[in-house]
């Protein structure tokens, strides 16, 4: 291996939808690749040059762990897949001195109730919030808050935990049901983020999704999605993510506008970052700021310049090297993250020879197994699977993934 | 030439690899060798593994191509989605 090969830190969790996709991008770099995860690999004692183990829930013992490493092998930078790993990718880069975002930025981001308290004192557009501890009692805290609101976990993602309640039974039925998930072991939170649970204003509109790359603190939007189902709840399962938007220049500009500002209020300079905001009379109100990108498969559906991946393109940038466009291809593109109808035991997917054939469909990703226990929201935490498709007009690329959807069938026993 | 190679990549796995991914019940099968380039097939624990990517890539195929400099690449011919007990499960971000 050439002594001036770039070498680069992956932080994987097992959990990750997004190994295959970021290992492929280092390979096509030819960087020197290490992967970090927080259980062992099978091969870490016959690869412990590129295979290592990470505690992702201990920043301090992490970065203890990847300096002694570098210490024998200099790691060039440092990339974090998911959520799990930010915090963790920002206290490693910090003493290595690498491109990263600041970790009092990343622990913001990482903690609804934080990101809410930055986004207030910045008067960044959000909804009025309050954390609320396990310990107290949920029929008193019910008589005081607004209605109609979102419960919500501190550190959860992709909207598990996350409950509408339009009335005190409905508050604290959802506050219990909570409880009971934060308790599970198989939920990896830890401290005071498995102890007390968000509580804010239901904001109505239409909701998009903004990937971006931050670079010096300036955004360079990535993609604008269109979610075009309602997320009105109980349960705000994401579905269909559709890209180009199809909302007025004008509203995009507003809804970029108010994520570079959430990015500025929360410290977040370089990387990744994957928005939510919700579009109303009132304006773009940001939802959530993850500094990370867009999980699942879902980002199979982005190419920039000359066929780029979204990986590529993260990893470029955390090397410091060029990129020649941002430019996203000009087809339309979208993704169904396959919602989970019912919980079961998944027997058979049937249907899927159909659904591939619906035009404007490219893949369709089933990443559930035969045999396995399904959960739906909001305890649920994985997928059935993914749809990818494309198209000249984003309306014919929502058209396609329905349509496959349509076809699909899921028999859970 | 390439049967040789086979027979000494099939050697690897046998000797080091499977030993190896068999901690987690998974095991390794070689396909064929063809232009110098492996196809594999994983399974047991590690078909639909979410630690499977990095197993292949920046494990096996890293060991392969340090014992055997012939070979130009380590593909992966499993379907992952029908395993039954995949060691690690993928899960939302």
């Amino acid at each position: 291996m050439p002594s001036s090969m770039a070498r680069l830190l992956l932080l994987l969790p097992t959990t990750t939808y997004r190994t295959q996709a970021f290992v492929d991008a280092a390979s096509k770099l030819g960087v020197d690749l290490v992967c970090a995860s927080e259980r062992p690999s099978t091969l870490e004692e016959r690869a412990p040059d590129n295979l290592i183990t990470v505690d992702f829930a201990d920043p301090d013992g992490a970065v203890e762990t990847v300096a002694r490493f570098a210490r024998r092998r200099p790691i060039d930078a440092v990339v974090a897949v998911d959520d799990l790993t930010t915090v963790v990718a920002a206290a490693i880069a910090t003493r290595l001195g690498l491109r990263q975002n600041p970790v009092a930025a990343a622990s913001a981001a990482r903690n609804k109730h934080e990101m809410r308290r930055r986004l207030e004192a910045a008067g960044v557009a959000a909804p009025r919030f309050r954390q609320v501890a396990l310990s107290e009692d949920p029929a008193r805290v019910a008589r005081l808050v607004e209605y109609p609101c979102v419960l919500k976990p501190l550190a959860l993602s992709a909207s598990r935990g996350v409950i509408r309640a339009d009335d005190p039974d409905g508050f604290v039925a959802a506050f219990r049901r909570i409880a009971v998930l934060l308790a599970r072991d198989d939920v990896g939170l830890h401290g005071e983020v498995r102890e007390a649970l968000l509580v804010e204003a239901f904001i109505p509109g239409r909701e998009f999704a903004l990937e971006g790359l931050l670079m010096a603190g300036g955004l360079q939007t990535l993609a604008l999605f269109d979610k075009p189902d309602p997320l009105d709840g109980p349960f705000f399962e994401e579905t269909i993510y559709v890209t180009p938007s199809r909302l007025p220049a004008e509203t995009q500009t507003r809804i970029a506008e108010a994520t570079l500002r959430a990015c500025a209020a929360l410290g977040l300079t370089e990387g990744p970052v994957h928005a939510e905001l919700r579009v109303n009379d009132a304006g773009a109100w940001v939802i959530e700021g993850a500094a990370r990108s867009i999980g699942g498969l879902c980002s199979r559906i982005l190419r920039f310049g000359t066929g780029m991946t979204l990986e590529e393109l993260i990893l470029r940038h955390a090397l410091g090297w060029k990129i020649d466009s941002f430019d996203r291809e000009q087809r339309a593109a979208g993704v169904m993250m396959i919602p989970i109808p019912r919980a079961g035991r998944l027997v058979a997917v049937r249907g899927k020879d159909a659904a591939e054939a619906v035009p404007g469909v490219e893949e369709i990703a089933i990443t559930a197994h035969l045999g396995q226990e399904l959960v739906p929201l909001p305890e649920g935490w994985q997928y059935l699977g993914f749809i990818f498709a494309r198209s000249d007009a984003p309306e014919e690329v929502e058209q396609a993934l329905r349509c496959a959807h349509a076809r699909l069938a899921f028999d859970i026993a | 030439m390439s049967d040789d190679l086979k027979t000494r990549v099939q050697e690897l796995i046998d000797t080091t690899i499977n030993p190896a991914v068999a901690g987690h019940g998974g095991y390794v099968e070689l396909i064929d060798v063809q232009d110098n380039r492996v196809y594999l097939q994983m399974g047991g624990g590690c078909q639909g593994c979410g630690a499977a990517d990095v197993t292949l890539k920046a494990g096996i195929e890293r060991l392969i191509k340090e014992e055997l400099p012939d070979v130009l690449e380590v593909l992966d011919t499993t379907d992952h989605a029908a395993g039954a007990n995949p060691y690690y499960t993928p899960g939302k971000a």
